[in-house]
């Protein structure tokens, strides 16, 4: 109930924020020097007929008269036609939106679980002469970007040890299911055991250079949350009564610790929702990233403009989330 | 005993069971797996001009004319073409042996719709620039049909082998539409399309049906790597068997390997530096210097490993529009002597602006950055910046394109029309030169129908063009092609790789 309360005020917060954003957007992507009309025309199009495009496409028209336009369009949930593909921009991204979103879910369980459990072997590490070592991997870690660590799995396990698959979402002969988009669960609906570990394995070397990426992070707010932890008063207390040092940390410290972790895991969702880009050109993943680089290339402002809008309602969701959740494990943060 | 090696023990450890779960890395001796550096925008082969996706949409659809390797136009769905004197009028014969997918037969009617009726009906085509000039098809048999236009159109035979010229089937696209269309291409071409995962991959299989020789491959995977990167690892790792497009440095590194083999083959792209007439430009003493003063063999060896051709006209060797006995010096001195006549030095610089883009096509922004180097020798100081390739023509259209960019322009037909003719066409978006003494005679020289004056004009004007510095045509450009060294492609001149033209040894 709490969670519910917590999620529907934001969701309510939220319009405004998408209602500003759409409007950035819509100003910054005419304010580019791209001409949208001659992309979308070939390049045997004369000046004539790339101006009847431009009129067409309403670009000759105020700048707020064009958003207005959109915005009327946009709340009917035509998000206008991509220039380059020449099909409906929503529909586009409605069909990359669950390819990337798994990603995203599957990385993020990675860095949670490296996180996690770094930063738990981090703090009982404090102090230790092993302690340096542990920081320097970290450092290491946080230093290599996702698009590095993409690269490099690709060398290790796809060329020198050809181990694992790195194209696509799935085995050559193997067709998606196509029900809700998401491969994982699309797989468990069709009854296909086959195609879900076909898609998991194609998973598995994206989420996890998304996920190291990520991972450092939270182990070291971990860390730290729990250091501070260890100097309040229940944790003397607890070692008073003769509680056991393991018991102490998973039971007592971690429960009150974890609460900035979690707030920072629901920031770097939304980091990596958008690091999943390169990635997923890396390992040719057909999602957002894959079609937003193409719609860049392409000044393809429609499709540039609703992936922006995905990715803002992607983070929203995912903040308010977090923030219920928060509201959840915290009774001190409930209204009373 | 058998020795372990480390690798083994790896792959048998904790990573050999996922090892084990993909047997499809193997060959087939009847299938292909392609990696394909961009993925096709649209099955309607008619709607966007899309040079990179043209191989993939040779495998599904036909051409009416087709081109051999060496670039010469060849028979297709048409066995016969012949152009009136005027080139008003163009007759054409069509196979009569011909079936789309759906088992209904091709005829003169779908030609008609194809390059007429759905164009006529708003259908948003790039093919309604191509046939602008188109006044009717007049369909006279299912075997004979005349097109018909409204001022000479001496190169529409080109055009009908060239971008977008594909025949799709009336009565299917009437009763479908177009959208279903695209989601469920039907086509004339050797293979049907089987399935397709946007931006991941696009399965083929042969069709038994076809008319012309049957393929080698009876199903081809297409795997769409965008990054080349990507694309190296999986040629390497067997993942796939052939890619195109990889960075030219590697290409020595994988043709060393015991199972690859690659080729640096030279296409009908150019590389050229697009220029204006105007600003820094305006003095040919100054253009003409900065073409003298680039080394274009030095450049082919440093970014393309000697294979791409210096070119001194727009256009490449054994096409058309190619000059056998013009050259235009790589001479630092004459260049040093132009400058001075219009008062520049080493010390006394001429300023220009330069564009490039940066990752465009291979090594564009080094090459840029090369040159500049080059003309600081003679006394040109150029500022380079980075453009995005989008962004060209909004800055073309709005006179705001420094004095020079770096660009490249493929033309699969070869023909002089389609380099000379749009890149120094003002009318048309790619011309920063906008002076109409040689702009109209580029226009003027559209109209000319007799094949052997308009070759000829176009000749004329290429020459003309280098020597007064309105064009600088650097390199002809190469593709780079991997593929196992079993794996057999006919290399066609002007880029194409066909799965129909894949067999293993």
């Amino acid at each position: 109930m709490i969670l519910l309360a917590a999620l529907g005020r934001r969701l309510v917060t939220a319009v405004p924020i998408l209602f500003v954003v759409s409007m950035l957007l819509f100003a910054a992507l005419r304010v580019l020097p791209v001409d949208p009309a001659a992309m979308s025309m070939p390049p045997n199009a004369t000046k004539d007929e790339i101006e009847a495009a431009r009129r067409e496409m309403g670009l000759d028209r105020p700048l707020p008269e064009q958003y207005v336009l959109w915005l009327g369009r946009a709340a009917r949930g035509d998000f206008g036609r991509s220039i380059h593909h020449r099909r409906d921009a929503g529909k586009l991204v409605a069909e990359a939106l669950p390819g990337t979103i798994e990603l995203a879910m599957a990385a993020m369980v990675v860095a949670s679980g490296l996180g996690l459990g770094g930063g738990l072997l981090l703090f009982m590490l404090r102090g230790r002469r092993m302690e340096p070592v542990a920081e320097t991997a970290t450092t290491l870690m946080m230093s290599v970007p996702e698009f590095l660590w993409a690269l490099l799995f690709i060398f290790v396990f796809g060329v020198a040890l050809q181990a694992m698959p790195f194209t696509g979402r799935l085995d050559p002969g193997m067709k998606l299911p196509g029900i809700t988009g998401f491969l994982l669960l699309d797989s468990v609906l069709a009854g296909r055991p086959d195609i879900l570990w076909s898609a998991m394995v194609h998973l598995l070397l994206p989420a996890v250079a998304l996920g190291l990426a990520f991972a450092p992070p939270i182990m070291r707010v971990l860390r730290a949350s729990l250091i501070d932890t260890y100097h309040e008063d229940y944790i003397r207390q607890a070692r008073l009564r003769g509680i056991s040092e393991g018991r102490i940390l998973l039971r007592h410290a971690l429960k009150n610790a974890i609460l900035p972790t979690l707030t920072l895991m629901g920031v770097q969702f939304g980091f990596l929702f958008g690091g999943s880009l390169l990635v997923e050109v890396i390992y040719s993943f057909p999602g957002m990233g894959n079609l937003m680089v193409d719609a860049v290339r392409n000044a393809d402002l429609p499709i540039i403009q609703v992936v922006g809008l995905a990715y803002c309602v992607v983070v929203l969701v995912i903040n308010s989330l977090v923030d219920g959740l928060y509201l959840v494990l915290n009774p001190r943060l409930r209204p009373r | 005993m058998a020795r372990i090696s480390r690798r083994t023990l790896l792959q048998t450890g904790a990573i050999g069971p996922l090892g084990a779960a993909f047997p499809a890395f193997a060959a087939e001796t009847d299938s292909v797996t392609i990696g394909w550096p961009s993925d096709v925008t649209s099955w309607d082969p008619n709607q966007r001009f899309t040079p990179d996706a043209h191989s993939i949409m040779k495998a599904v659809f036909d051409q009416p004319l087709d081109q051999d390797a060496n670039l010469k136009l060849v028979p297709g769905l048409i066995t016969k073409w012949e152009m009136a004197a005027d080139a008003r009028a163009l007759t054409l014969d069509f196979r009569d042996d011909v079936t789309f997918h759906d088992g209904s037969r091709m005829t003169a009617e779908d030609f008609r719709w194809t390059f007429f009726e759905r164009i006529k009906a708003g259908h948003k085509v790039d093919i309604a620039q191509s046939m602008r000039k188109v006044t009717d098809i007049e369909v006279i048999s299912p075997t004979r049909a005349i097109m018909r236009f409204d001022s000479p159109a001496p190169t529409v035979p080109v055009w009908l082998a060239f971008l977008g010229s594909f025949l799709v089937p009336k009565a299917y696209m009437e009763k479908v539409g177009v959208e279903a269309f695209a989601r469920a291409p039907v086509g004339t071409g050797p293979y049907k399309l089987v399935e397709h995962q946007m931006n991941a991959r696009i399965v083929l299989e042969r069709n038994e049906a076809y008319w012309g020789p049957k393929p080698k491959m009876k199903r081809v995977t297409i795997e769409i790597i965008k990054d080349p990167s990507a694309r190296v690892a999986a040629v390497q790792s067997g993942q796939v068997d052939i890619t195109i497009n990889v960075p030219v440095r590697e290409v020595t590194r994988l043709k060393a390997l015991p199972a690859l083999t690659a080729d640096l083959t030279p296409v009908t792209k150019v590389i050229l530096l697009q220029v204006r007439n105007d600003e820094g430009f305006a003095d040919p003493n100054i253009r003409l210097a900065a073409h003298h003063a680039i080394d274009k063999k030095a450049l082919s060896n440093a970014f393309y490993a000697g294979a791409a051709v210096p070119l001194s006209v727009l256009g490449v060797p054994g096409s058309p529009g190619y000059l056998d006995d013009y050259g235009f010096a790589f001479d630092p001195e004459q260049a040093k002597q132009l400058l001075a006549k219009s008062g520049f030095s080493v010390d006394r610089p001429a300023r220009i602006r330069m564009a490039s883009t940066n990752g465009q096509f291979p090594s564009d922004y080094d090459i840029a950055r090369a040159i500049v180097q080059m003309w600081k020798k003679v006394g040109i100081e150029a500022e380079l910046e980075v453009i995005e390739y989008a962004k060209y023509f909004e800055l073309n259209r709005g006179g705001k394109l420094p004095e020079t960019t770096l660009y490249t322009f493929d033309n699969a037909t070869g023909d002089p029309e389609i380099y000379t003719g749009y890149l120094l066409n003002p009318k048309l978006p790619f011309s920063p030169w906008k002076d109409m003494t040689l702009g109209q005679k580029v226009i003027d020289q559209f109209n000319v129908a007799d094949e052997k004056a308009r070759i000829a004009g176009w000749l004329a004007l290429n020459r003309e063009a280098s020597e007064i510095g309105a064009a600088m045509p650097l390199l002809q450009s190469v593709l780079t092609v991997v593929r196992k060294k079993t794996l057999a492609v006919v290399p066609y001149r002007n880029g194409w790789v066909l799965p129909q033209a894949m067999a293993w040894d």
